[in-house]
């Protein structure tokens, strides 16, 4: 699955006389199983960007081709129905529903998509034993620390089979031991499983870890640069100092 | 799972639910206990209008109805009165000799309804043969006795044993009248009744007007839905002494179409009580609803992000609603059934304001009652009613593109 963005813009207050330029003119293709961490400082369009491929927001104009299909042209239900099917998305603030527990928080997601109650069960069991949560599967999102909460994130993502991942700034609320350990399971379904991950962030650790990095200021991309060889991991005591 | 997940975001905020199940139930106890008051007034009312003066159905002379003349008798209605209680679902038949005329004692006189009754069969039409408060009820014995009200007693300063002149217009145009003595005094929960009536063996007054014959047959059938059934079958009846034209039959309701009237109004009146209430609880749960799904904005933004169709947020939050309305109206339904069978079975005591209730036949015990189609209809109404205050807050969701909901801070 490509992802293939057009003369891509988005503009805030276009009607007024101060337009915000959130995104400008951006042309890219992403290819499936990529790494790409898309880095850049506050404001310069690093959220917007996520959010047009990710089809929760509209642009300006350009489009967004996913396999030659532009989703900026699918109506609301059939765009709703693309993200439940295609797109896994993780937030900086987890975004868990607090009412349920972990193994609930997984399994809502595949239920969208119509699967039976004993194959959501199933497969979400299988992704929290992924993040390494099994033993925490019934506890509820407020009885567990940022990392824990993010690693539910992270399989509550991947547990439609997604195509693509996008991830805004995951590890901006995490410590040094909780990024790494995410850090690891994200490259770790990307290797195996040639899911591709797009993460925003302007966290050095995660952007060493990154096949591809894309830099973007004021809405305009700076830079694109690949990594031809996997990034050795750092060590966790390096990370933790 | 959107049930699921409904009940418990129904109870994030313990307290806030808490209050306004309270307030729910709380109204609801407060309306139904008033919709059972009304009830059990108007019922009061029905039932001694039935027991006392109505019954459930009375024949006259057609011209007796307008103008109550002595002269106006049921042509053979004592052999009618025999033949209406032979019929399967009639309980008891009274055929009464009725006067209008005066009562005078040695210190004042009073117009009132001379009675003159069957001493077996009245006692099986009224329950006035057990409301004997002093002295005691006719028999055979004696020469002319009479019961009186207290009420009447008292105006015109009888007690047991005292003399009183009964007088009224005879068929011939003439006063006829004879003294009497007074055998026993009733009181009844009708005042009205109390200080219109007295009440003499039928033999004695057919003798005192020197005429045969009774002016009314009272009825009593066995169930109030069989009334109708009953009426058919006496009209046959007459129809075939082909005395029918003659005669008016006409149920409890023909006969104080006042009574019918309050209830059907009081039907209408327990309705409005019920949707004032409903839509100021509607209100309650709109606002407690707009807070809630407000307060979640980010989250359903999350939600659409990740696939949740618009139509099952909507779903979601309409869950929400109407779980909070079922539980509430199931909650204030099951404290009022209890409140209403206590009150029923205990009774509610209005003695300090029995003259006042008096005037309008209504016993001075009242037991309020509230009939299982009005629970339903009172769970209906705020099922119904939680199902539109959800769609306010839901459409306002709605309207939110992920996005912008996802931009809101809770």
């Amino acid at each position: 699955m490509t992802i293939k963005l057009s003369q891509l813009c988005k503009t805030y207050n276009q009607e007024t006389d101060f337009p915000v330029h959130a995104v400008q003119d951006v042309n890219l293709i992403i290819e499936q199983g990529e790494f790409v961490a898309v880095m850049g400082p506050s404001g310069s369009g690093k959220t917007t960007l996520l959010n047009l491929i990710g089809g929760i927001d509209t642009p300006s104009s350009g489009s967004v081709y996913i396999d030659d299909c532009d989703i900026c042209q699918l109506s609301e239900k059939a765009l709703i129905a693309f993200r439940r099917d295609h797109i896994g998305f993780i937030f900086q603030d987890y975004s868990l529903l607090p009412v349920l527990t972990a193994l609930e928080n997984v399994e809502f997601v595949m239920q969208l998509q119509g699967h039976s109650d004993a194959e959501c069960k199933r497969r979400a069991l299988a992704l929290l034993e992924q993040v390494g949560l099994s033993e925490q599967k019934d506890k509820t999102p407020s009885k567990m620390s940022g990392g824990q909460q993010q690693r539910v994130a992270v399989a509550r993502a991947l547990a439609p089979s997604p195509r693509f991942v996008m991830a805004d700034e995951p590890t901006a609320n995490l410590d040094a031991k909780s990024t790494s350990e995410l850090l690891d399971i994200m490259q770790s379904l990307n290797e195996r499983e040639g899911t591709t991950f797009i993460f925003s962030t302007h966290d050095p650790r995660v952007i060493k870890r990154a096949k591809r990095v894309i830099v973007f200021e004021d809405g305009k991309l700076k830079q694109d640069s690949r990594v031809e060889q996997p990034r050795v991991k750092e060590s966790k005591e390096s990370l933790v100092e | 799972m959107l049930i699921k997940l409904a009940w418990r975001n129904l109870w994030r905020n313990k307290l806030r639910t808490s209050i306004i199940l309270g307030a729910m139930v709380f109204g609801l106890t407060g309306v139904i206990a008033m919709m059972g008051f009304m009830t059990g007034f108007v019922d009061s009312m029905i039932s001694n209008a039935i027991r006392w003066q109505t019954s459930h159905i009375q024949i006259h002379e057609q011209k007796y109805v307008t103008n109550s003349d002595i002269s106006d008798q049921i042509p053979n209605g004592q052999t009618l009165a025999e033949s209406i209680r032979a019929l399967d679902d009639v309980t008891a038949v009274s055929a009464r000799f009725i006067a209008q005329g005066m009562i005078a004692s040695a210190r004042s006189n009073r117009g009132v309804q001379i009675n003159g009754i069957d001493l077996v069969n009245e006692a099986k039409i009224t329950p006035l043969s057990s409301h004997i408060t002093q002295g005691e009820w006719l028999d055979n014995t004696g020469r002319n006795p009479i019961l009186v009200s207290e009420k009447m007693a008292e105006r015109l300063k009888l007690r047991i044993g005292s003399k009183v002149v009964l007088t009224f217009t005879d068929v011939e145009g003439e006063v006829a009248g004879a003294a009497y003595r007074v055998r026993g005094m009733f009181a009844t929960p009708s005042t009205s009744f109390d200080e219109g009536k007295v009440f003499v063996r039928k033999s004695d007054l057919q003798h005192t007007a020197s005429m045969h014959g009774v002016h009314e047959i009272a009825i009593l059938v066995s169930d109030v839905d069989k009334i109708s059934l009953v009426e058919e079958e006496i009209k046959a009846l007459l129809d075939f002494a082909s005395n029918s034209s003659q005669l008016s039959i006409r149920d409890w309701q023909r006969i104080q179409p006042m009574l019918a009237t309050m209830m059907s109004t009081m039907d209408v009146s327990n309705q409005v009580i019920l949707v004032i209430f409903v839509v100021a609880m509607m209100f309650g749960i709109i606002n407690i609803m707009l807070m809630s799904v407000f307060e979640r904005t980010q989250e359903f933004g999350v939600l659409m992000a990740v696939g949740m169709q618009k139509h099952k947020i909507f779903s979601l939050i309409m869950f929400e609603t109407t779980l909070l309305g079922v539980t509430g109206a199931s909650l204030g339904i099951f404290v009022s059934i209890a409140l209403v069978t206590l009150m029923n079975s205990v009774g509610i005591s209005l003695a300090s304001m029995s003259e006042g209730f008096g005037a309008y036949g209504v016993d001075t015990l009242l037991r309020p009652r509230v009939s299982a189609r009005e629970y339903s209809m009172i769970f209906t109404t705020v099922f119904v009613a939680s199902v539109l205050a959800a769609i306010y807050p839901a459409r306002q969701i709605l309207k939110q593109r992920p996005v912008e909901a996802m931009a809101e801070k809770s």
